[in-house]
């Protein structure tokens, strides 16, 4: 007999928050029925394929389109002149401050700046024709010396590559900090110093870009579905590079397969599969594949860190200045390279002097633009791993400096050196949950071994304070962004008896559609079940920002909750009239109106709903409908933080090396959903885990050419390749936010990379080995093992 | 990224299939699990004018046993090896490899005749199947050829194997009892960095005999490591002599550098990982051949 699919639920569930209702997405996607960009396939759909430059840098100097005009099947074909007149440059949603335009066009006009970059497009009828296509396309390029690394960039003899806008290869240099950190340098009793490298490493959802582009001619207005996190800034880019109005364009993103921030703003591809449609009078539609991603989608991270931390005898920190740069590869892109690697260097301890100085360097790259952590992991690394050689120079236990160093909840709301404002938290608590949870004692009594197997252990730990959401729109206006801190939300209630909420955001996996309607159910007063969250149409919702920088809930919960009360109020006004009472007497409970002295005075809010929307026998004055709508722009930020902890052993003769147990302990302020923090926080986890010991994207020095941009040669971890994670959160409301609760999206990337460096260096603290870049392969491990014996040899 | 087109082409008979191979002239291929193929054909790294599926046809998934010999169809799945009594008993090293390749959904496509065509270097079948001294059997329009393992391994993804012929059979002899496998990955299941498998015959004196130990991952094909067998040959595999043949094993190899390894560090791995394999073999079973 056939399994009976049960589709509509038996009781509505209630969901309130605080409570671990399974997400309202996991039906959809566990039977495999979402419905993503790809699942689109309008009539009369052609196909674009996309040639790309497969040179790091170089002069294009004819192209023949011909034989590929000629092709059966093949609708239109797009070179580079064509896209400059007929588009604008694509914006830069977050420039870094005081970053110059670099005019970054759709395609590559007379010069390409990166392996990928797109020198020409065709539509077709199908993905295959438009690749044959692709394939007959003849294209004279004059290859030019290219630019490696930030180092290499910034030598006077190489190439600029921007030579229109710039006079060499530095984007922008900026200074923050306060005190005097070289005074406090010069002065410390003890400094440390140390060069880090970070790895460039791929945000790497599981669905790739993708657009489907549908342009009515008659009205003269543009749909696009698009896998975004941020649908009317899409909106808005797109407007502008194809010159249009923003009221002719509408974006729907519906499932979307992860983002990562690399999902943020449009991209080059977007205005080609537009001006295709608009040309072709038929919808086209593109989905990036694998190849093309590694090449083309923004990558995240790579930075090269000169640190120092300055300290008195007694362990007191008093000055830390990193002088970093980022690699931000061929453009700025579209969001622009990361930004909170100053904003969270002194992470959670007390110093008064401190600063960084940042510098964005061009190279013959891909474009580098956010990825979850958004230059947090990459502080945290650096700062961590000093701290830990700080601890070993000063002779200190490693947990007993943090802590004396550490800010307490007294000292909140605390203004570090970059301007951060840290709101409330208890984070010594955090570090000794770590090092309790993670036997820390234990392992410093009992030593590093060897142990029967000949393996050596380590314990890491890694403290960190990480920024959720925005500080406030002024902040992020007076740095050029292009987007607001707000968030806005418009409810209805609907017939049926339920309440449809709109936002702008879109659902890209973080549990969206879940958290709202626990707020709004909670509320309200009504069943979790009875509410429908309607996400990522901007065509439906109020303008907004979107979903990234551990904003969403944030930003969103103010205006779910100031719209819920609005409505709550009017159906309580509505009810009470209809039982012949007053509001005051009057509750909601699930999916009723009561009389709270008479249980059998009852409504369905249904028949509530149904009376206000067609406007029959409404009390005197009341005006018609059931909905409403809130913007709401947060206070300031809130700043998550926690420890992790690792435990690691070491295999002397390969390098080869285990994480046997992982810890995090993490403040998540109020959860409104514990299930989907715990996911947040160990898929952030899982990615920095890849970034620690796995990931890297490299390029060939010679060539410029991507070594490893396919799926056999990026070592992505799958859950195989994970360690056991434990988990403790601790629950320090937030003042500064609705409900108090924190953003949680982003923080497992955070302390990763340097939590393992850290255990991997101590298990071979006998050995005197340092670890200053990232990945660590069992290789890398090898070679600092061999390094460090070879330095002893020398000395001893 | 999509193919280039082809021709399709599902023959009802392996004689028909040679006939479409011979007649296109190295032109197509044969199509098996596709786990190899089809990546290559999409990402337009080859280029075919037909694809010849002997999917559905009959009799070439089957695994037999004629007297000591072991016979394996071509088409036998990683999953059906992984799966299989026969197998486990009479071949329990190409069994436990099994678990190392790929994925699960890789394992219940893949087969052995697709994965020796394909002959990567660091394949644990080609491996497995050089360490137990496998046989092939190749066909084409003019007959048919067994070829040694050893010489079918030609290089990188290259084997004797002319443009018109088709494995069908590889055969095992009688295997030794005692094995070990040993494999180091960037992660979980992928291609190795280096693996190793060794086998063996311990007779009732604790003496070693019939050893074999292949080397994957440090070369442009897996090898065997002759001498350091030979060294080994009627010892109770003590500490000093397997030390000796894994210094010995770097004679052998001539590793790649790529984004898994380099050559450095392979070389550093060998000695290390066939010593370990050697121990393993001598301490994981029992005392001796039944
Ligand atoms: C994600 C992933 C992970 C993998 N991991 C591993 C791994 O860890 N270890 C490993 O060894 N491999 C791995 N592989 C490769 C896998 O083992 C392939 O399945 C195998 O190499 C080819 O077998 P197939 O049956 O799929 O052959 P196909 O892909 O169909 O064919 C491969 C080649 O063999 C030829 N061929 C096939 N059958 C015959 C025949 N009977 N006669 C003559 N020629 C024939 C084909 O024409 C083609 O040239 C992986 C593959 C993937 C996609």
């Amino acid at each position: 007999m056939a399994e009976v699919v049960q589709t509509t639920r038996t009781s509505l569930r209630e969901g309130r928050i605080g409570s671990s209702v399974s997400r309202k997405e996991d039906d959809r996607l566990l039977r495999g029925e979402g419905r993503f960009t790809d699942d689109v396939e309008p009539g009369h759909c052609l196909h674009m394929a996309v040639g790309r430059c497969p040179f790091p840098h170089a002069r294009i100097l004819s192209i023949d389109v011909s034989q590929a005009v000629a092709l059966e099947g093949v609708e239109d074909v797009l070179v580079g002149s064509d896209v400059v007149s007929r588009s604008d440059p694509i914006s830069v949603l977050r420039p870094v401050a005081d970053a110059p335009d670099l005019g970054f066009y759709a395609m590559a006009t007379d010069v390409a700046v990166f392996e990928g970059h797109p020198v020409v497009s065709v539509v077709a009828v199908s993905r295959h024709v438009a690749e044959d296509a692709i394939g007959l396309i003849d294209v004279d390029y004059e290859p030019l010396p290219h630019v490696f690394d930030v180092e290499s960039a910034m030598d006077p003899r190489s190439p600029v590559l921007h030579p229109r806008v710039l006079k060499s290869n530095l984007l922008v240099k900026r200074l923050t900090g306060a005190g005097d950190p070289e005074a406090r340098l010069a002065e410390a009793d003890v400094v440390v110093e140390e060069r880090f490298s970070i790895n460039r490493v791929s945000p790497l959802p599981m669905e790739t870009r993708a657009i489907v582009a549908e342009w009515q001619a008659g009205a003269r207005e543009l749909t696009v579905r698009h896998s975004t996190q941020v649908p009317h800034l899409v909106r808005k880019q797109l407007a502008e590079s194809l010159r249009l109005e923003d009221g002719a364009v509408r974006v729907i993103a519906t499932d979307v397969g992860g983002g990562f921030g690399l999902k943020l703003g449009i991209y080059p591809e977007d205005v080609l599969a537009c001006l295709h449609a608009m040309r072709a009078r038929r919808p086209v539609k593109w989905v990036e594949d694998r190849i093309e991603f590694f090449r083309a989608s923004t990558h995240g991270r790579e930075s090269v860190h000169s640190v120092r931390v300055g300290a008195r005898s007694d362990g007191q920190i008093t000055g830390m200045f990193d002088a970093y740069a980022v690699d931000s590869g061929g453009y700025n892109s579209p969001m622009g390279s990361p930004q909170l690697t100053s904003h969270m260097f002194t992470g959670p301890y007390r110093v008064n002097d401190a600063g960084t100085e940042h510098s964005v360097i061009l190279t013959n790259k891909a474009p580098v633009g956010a990825y979850r952590g958004y230059g947090q992991p990459e502080s945290c690394f650096v700062r961590e791993l000093l701290i830990d050689r700080l601890a070993c120079r000063l002779g200190r236990d490693r947990v007993e400096l943090r802590a004396q160093n550490m800010l307490h909840s007294q000292d909140m709301p605390w203004q570090s050196t970059s301007g951060a404002t840290y709101d409330s938290g208890d984070y010594e608590a955090c570090l000794r949950m770590a090092a309790q949870a993670i036997g820390y004692e234990e392992h410093v009594k009992r030593g590093r071994g060897p142990g029967t197997d000949g393996r050596y252990t380590g314990v890491g730990l890694a403290s960190f304070v990480e920024r959720t959401g925005y500080a406030s729109s002024k902040f992020l206006a007076r740095r050029g962004s292009r987007f607001g801190a707000h968030e806005s939300v418009t409810l209805r209630a609907n017939r049926s008896g339920g309440v449809d909420v709109y936002n702008g955001v879109s659902t890209f996996g973080v549990g969206t559609e879940t958290s709202f309607a626990q707020i709004v159910a909670d509320v309200i007063g009504i069943d979790f079940d009875s509410v429908r969250v309607h996400l990522g149409d901007t065509g439906a919702s109020p303008l907004n920002t979107g979903g990234f920088a551990s904003r969403t809930l944030i930003a969103s919960a103010g205006a779910l909750r100031q719209a819920a009360e609005e409505l709550r109020a009017k159906i309580l006004r509505i009810g009470a009239f209809m039982l012949d009472s007053d509001p005051e007497d009057a509750v909601i409970s699930r999916g009723v109106v009561c009389l709270r002295d008479d249980p059998n005075a009852c409504l369905p809010l249904a028949e509530v709903y149904d009376r206000a929307i067609i406007n029959q026998g409404m009390p005197p004055g009341e005006e018609p409908g059931l909905e409403s709508g809130a913007q709401f722009e947060p206070e300031a930020a809130a700043y998550g933080y926690g420890t992790a902890a690792a435990r690691v052993s070491v295999d002397p003769e390969t390098g080869d090396f285990d994480v046997e147990r992982f810890v995090m302990v993490h403040d998540c302020g109020t959860p409104v959903n514990p299930v989907l923090i715990d996911g947040q926080v160990l898929g952030g986890l899982a990615q920095g885990y890849g970034q620690a010991v796995m990931e890297e994207l490299r390029y060939d020095e010679e060539t410029g050419q991507l070594i490893n941009g396919t799926m056999m040669d990026y070592f992505m971890p799958t859950a195989a390749d994970l360690p056991e994670i434990e988990l403790q959160h601790t629950f320090v409301k937030s003042p500064v936010t609705p409900f108090g609760v924190r953003g949680v999206g982003e923080v497992g990337t955070v302390p990763g990379c340097a939590t393992i460096a850290s255990a991997i260096c101590d298990a071979l603290a006998d050995f005197g080995v340092e670890i200053n870049r990232l990945p660590l392969s069992p290789e890398s491990v090898w070679r600092a093992l061999n390094q460090a014996k070879a330095s002893r040899e020398v000395r001893s | 990224m999509k193919s280039a087109p082809f021709t399709y082409v599902r023959p009802a008979s392996v004689e028909e299939a040679l006939h479409v191979l011979d007649e296109q002239a190295g032109a197509a291929r044969i199509l098996a699990g596709g786990q190899s193929l089809v990546p290559m054909l999409q990402m337009r790294l080859m280029q075919l004018d037909a694809l010849v599926d002997i999917n559905r046809l009959p009799g070439l998934d089957e695994v037999r046993a004629a007297g000591a010999e072991t016979i394996f169809g071509p088409l036998v799945r990683y999953a059906t090896i992984e799966r299989l009594p026969l197998v486990a008993e009479r071949l329990p090293l190409l069994q436990c490899v099994m678990r190392f390749v790929g994925d699960p959904q890789i394992r219940n496509r893949g087969t052995i005749g697709g994965s020796l065509a394909q002959a990567d270097p660091t394949g644990e079948v080609p491996l497995s199947c050089l360490a137990l001294d496998a046989t092939i059997v190749a066909a084409s329009v003019s007959g048919t050829r067994e070829i040694l393992i050893d010489d079918f391994l030609v290089s990188s993804y290259t084997t004797a194997l002319e443009p018109g012929e088709m494995i069908t059979e590889i055969r095992f002899p009688l295997a030794p009892h005692h094995f070990a496998f040993l494999e180091r990955n960037r992660k979980h299941n992928d291609f190795a960095v280096v693996n190793v498998a060794v086998v063996g015959r311990r007779g009732s004196d604790g003496g070693w005999s019939d050893l074999r130990i292949a080397l994957g991952g440090v070369s442009d094909r897996v090898v065997l490591a002759v001498e350091s067998a030979a060294l080994l040959e009627g010892t109770t595999l003590e500490e000093d002599a397997i030390a000796q043949a894994a210094q010995l094993a770097l004679d052998v190899i001539d590793p790649p550098t790529d984004v898994r390894g380099t050559a450095e560090y392979r070389r550093h791995l060998v000695p290390v990982y066939v010593r370990r394999a050697l121990s393993k073999l001598r301490d994981d079973h029992e005392p001796f051949d039944a």
